[in-house]
């Protein structure tokens, strides 16, 4: 099996091609930038305390940037259930709590999340449906769901030894950190090394040619929502225990921040190529770019701006080089 | 062959969604409502279907030239914002015109990125989508802006003829104006040539590009005048009145029968699905059910259609027998959204 894929996995880095070479250097020089400018923008900024801050707050929307990696690497553009699955993992998370007990709710909130995303992935992988627009449906109806669950209210935890476990630090990392850095190197190396990971880029790269070459099309598909799904509950379990109390709209935005992520990191977003990594460094500029906006004292609402025109030039680089590379 | 199985059954449901829907909700109206068949149901469905409606209408043309524009919603909060920000200053007709005027620019912001960049037009008004929401809550603090003029708009869901009110007549009569070009005129045919294959098009002289920016631009003025409306009949500019717009707009112009493929589709299909959805949403809200479940089960119908087109249409026979003849058989296997090189 793995013989079939292995030359399409070859290709996709494209050393050579000036896309390539923008984006290994981009992302390692854009950080380093943003941190110049955070040292001249605020005192602050070049903290311990600032920048633990910056990485506490980011790791949670990080993981669904992992998955979302999966998702446009496929050719499956972007999952925008994501709020609802996040909304979901956290609110049973919290609310099955006085049944299931912690762990057991906690668990609970993430296999709901899963079938949130095993719906995607079905419409999507296997009635091939348009992507976007399947998971704006979806995200309707479970976000909806979920408002109806707890009536537009919030919802209250109970304080419990896996919520401080989750507050708590580890060698002065904190815990949602580690999380974050555990799931990164499992994905790393499954998306470039294994066979299921090359199948996502097969897939991405040219869907007819890897049907034709036995790769399972669909499968690949409905799994990159599938783990979409899982990590957006995982996100939203973490956040509903730290935070003690999750609401519907706790997850608002996220999927913004996902793609942003995964786009700024060099992944494009019409598939075939990306890796784990790059999406890493894509995390950590939102995550630079979003502090900043705070220190610098624009107001909040700008976020969705800058994300948003991140988005098209980042997309637009991305056509262009493609473009000239030939694969028009 | 003529034997009624479940995939021709399916497929024959597919077809006449529109009239198997319109019948479901007429059913479950006249049994659960006293007096669901009067003038007065119809004409209230109509007005609030209007917003609504011309977002679907804003959609129509676009899906037809194979494109989508997923921005609708943001620029109709920030034509309504632009409306009752304006009406102080330059008076309260002008400041209904610079509300058009935006979503017109947004518009050709929106043509500018699809056909110059050559970005995905699911990308760029993804983009431009969250841009657009973003600028009207900076605009207006995140905080809704009264009328200085509130009874301005009073009159636009008043009494006319018995059945309208002057906006809904508005929007039948932007429907009668997008059905007559699309179905009458050359130009309007093009479109659908554009939408099922842009390069067959583009070598038999007709210049694609065109044709999708005028969609973007007519998308931004539907959707402006959707802002422009709701924003002078509620008195209200608020920055996130469209945020919830999107799925019933789209939900509405599938039901009519319009696919998201592009080359298929109607205005008054789409005039259709927005008096089946509106009918549906009267006819639960009055038998109780909380109209912030509207996302659920527009959500659930949006679903649940696109997957029967899907299942329907494998054999490459039209999936809804929308009011279209004219119907350019594609040479090539068309570029799917998501799947493109």
């Amino acid at each position: 099996m793995s013989t079939t894929t292995t030359p399409t996995a070859e290709l996709s880095p494209r050393l050579s091609t000036p896309g390539a070479l923008f984006t290994r250097l981009s992302v390692p020089v854009a950080i380093v930038a943003l941190l110049v400018i955070g040292v001249i923008v605020s005192p602050s900024f070049l903290t311990v305390a600032n920048l633990t801050n910056v990485v506490n707050a980011n790791a949670a929307v990080g993981l669904i940037a992992l998955g979302m990696t999966f998702v446009a690497v496929c050719g499956g553009l972007a999952d925008l259930s994501v709020p609802a699955n996040v909304a979901m993992g956290a609110l049973v998370a919290l609310g099955a709590q006085p049944v299931a007990g912690p762990l057991g709710a906690a668990l609970l909130g993430l296999a709901v999340a899963t079938a949130g995303g095993l719906i995607n992935g079905l419409l999507v992988g296997y009635m091939r449906i348009n992507p976007i627009i399947a998971t704006l449906g979806t995200g309707s109806v479970l976000l909806g769901l979920s408002q109806l669950l707890v009536g537009g209210g919030i919802v209250y935890g109970e304080s419990s030894d896996l919520a401080s476990w989750v507050k708590s630090s580890a060698l002065g990392i904190p815990v949602f950190v580690w999380i974050f850095v555990v799931v990164a190197l499992i994905l790393t190396p499954l998306l470039s090394r294994t066979p299921f990971g090359r199948w996502h880029l097969a897939v991405g790269g040219n869907y007819e040619a890897s049907e034709a070459s036995a790769v399972p099309v669909r499968f690949t598909k409905a799994s990159a929502f599938v783990l979409t799904g899982f990590l957006a509950g995982l996100c939203g379990v973490l956040l509903a225990l730290s935070n003690g109390q999750a609401r519907p709209i706790i997850g608002s935005g996220y999927e913004f921040v996902a793609i942003t992520a995964v786009v700024i990191g060099g992944t494009s977003l019409f598939g075939g190529s990306g890796s784990i990594l790059r999406t890493v460094g894509g995390v950590i500029i939102t995550a630079l770019i979003g502090n900043l906006i705070i220190l610098s004292g624009l107001p909040s609402q700008s976020a969705g701006l800058i994300t948003g025109a991140i988005v098209l030039v980042a997309v637009g680089f991305d056509v262009y080089f493609r473009r000239k590379a030939g694969r028009e | 062959m003529n034997r009624i199985t479940p995939r021709t059954a399916g497929r024959a449901i597919v077809q006449y969604r529109l009239l198997v829907l319109l019948i479901l909700v007429a059913i479950f109206g006249s049994i659960t409502i006293g007096d669901f068949f009067t003038i007065d149901t119809f004409q209230s469905i109509l007005n609030r279907a209007t917003i609504v409606g011309f977002l679907a209408l804003a959609l129509t043309p676009v899906l037809i030239a194979g494109h989508i524009d997923l921005s609708v919603g943001s620029i109709l909060s920030m034509a309504g914002i632009t409306t009752i920000a304006m009406q102080p200053v330059i008076g309260n007709v002008p400041a209904a015109i610079a509300g058009l005027c935006v979503g017109v620019l947004i518009g050709a912001i929106n043509a500018t990125i699809v056909v110059v960049f050559k970005i995905s037009s699911l990308v760029a008004t993804l983009a431009t989508l969250l841009i657009f929401a973003s600028l009207a809550l900076l605009l207006t603090n995140s905080q809704p802006l009264s009328s200085t003029d509130p009874v301005f708009g009073i009159p636009l869901t008043g009494d006319l003829l018995g059945i309208f009110t002057p906006r809904s007549m508005m929007f039948v009569a932007a429907t009668a104006i997008l059905f007559v070009w699309l179905r009458f005129t050359p130009s309007g045919r093009n479109l659908y040539a554009v939408g099922s294959n842009a390069p067959a098009a583009k070598s038999a002289g007709i210049r694609s590009n065109a044709y999708v920016v005028a969609t973007f631009l007519i998308s931004g003025l539907f959707a402006g005048a959707a802002g422009v409306l709701q924003s002078l009949s509620t008195a209200t500019g608020s920055p996130v009145a469209g945020a919830v717009m999107l799925i019933p707009a789209i939900t509405a112009v599938v039901i009519g029968g319009t696919r998201l493929e592009g080359g298929r589709g109607s205005a008054l299909a789409t005039l259709g699905g927005v008096l089946a959805l509106g009918a549906l949403t009267m006819a639960l809200e009055f038998n109780g059910v909380p109209a912030y479940t509207q996302a659920i089960y527009t959500g659930v119908l949006l679903i649940i259609l696109i997957t029967l087109d899907r299942l329907s249409s494998r054999d490459g026979r039209p999936a809804s027998r929308t009011l279209r003849r004219v119907r350019v058989e594609p040479t090539t296997p068309r570029e799917i959204p998501g799947r493109n090189a």
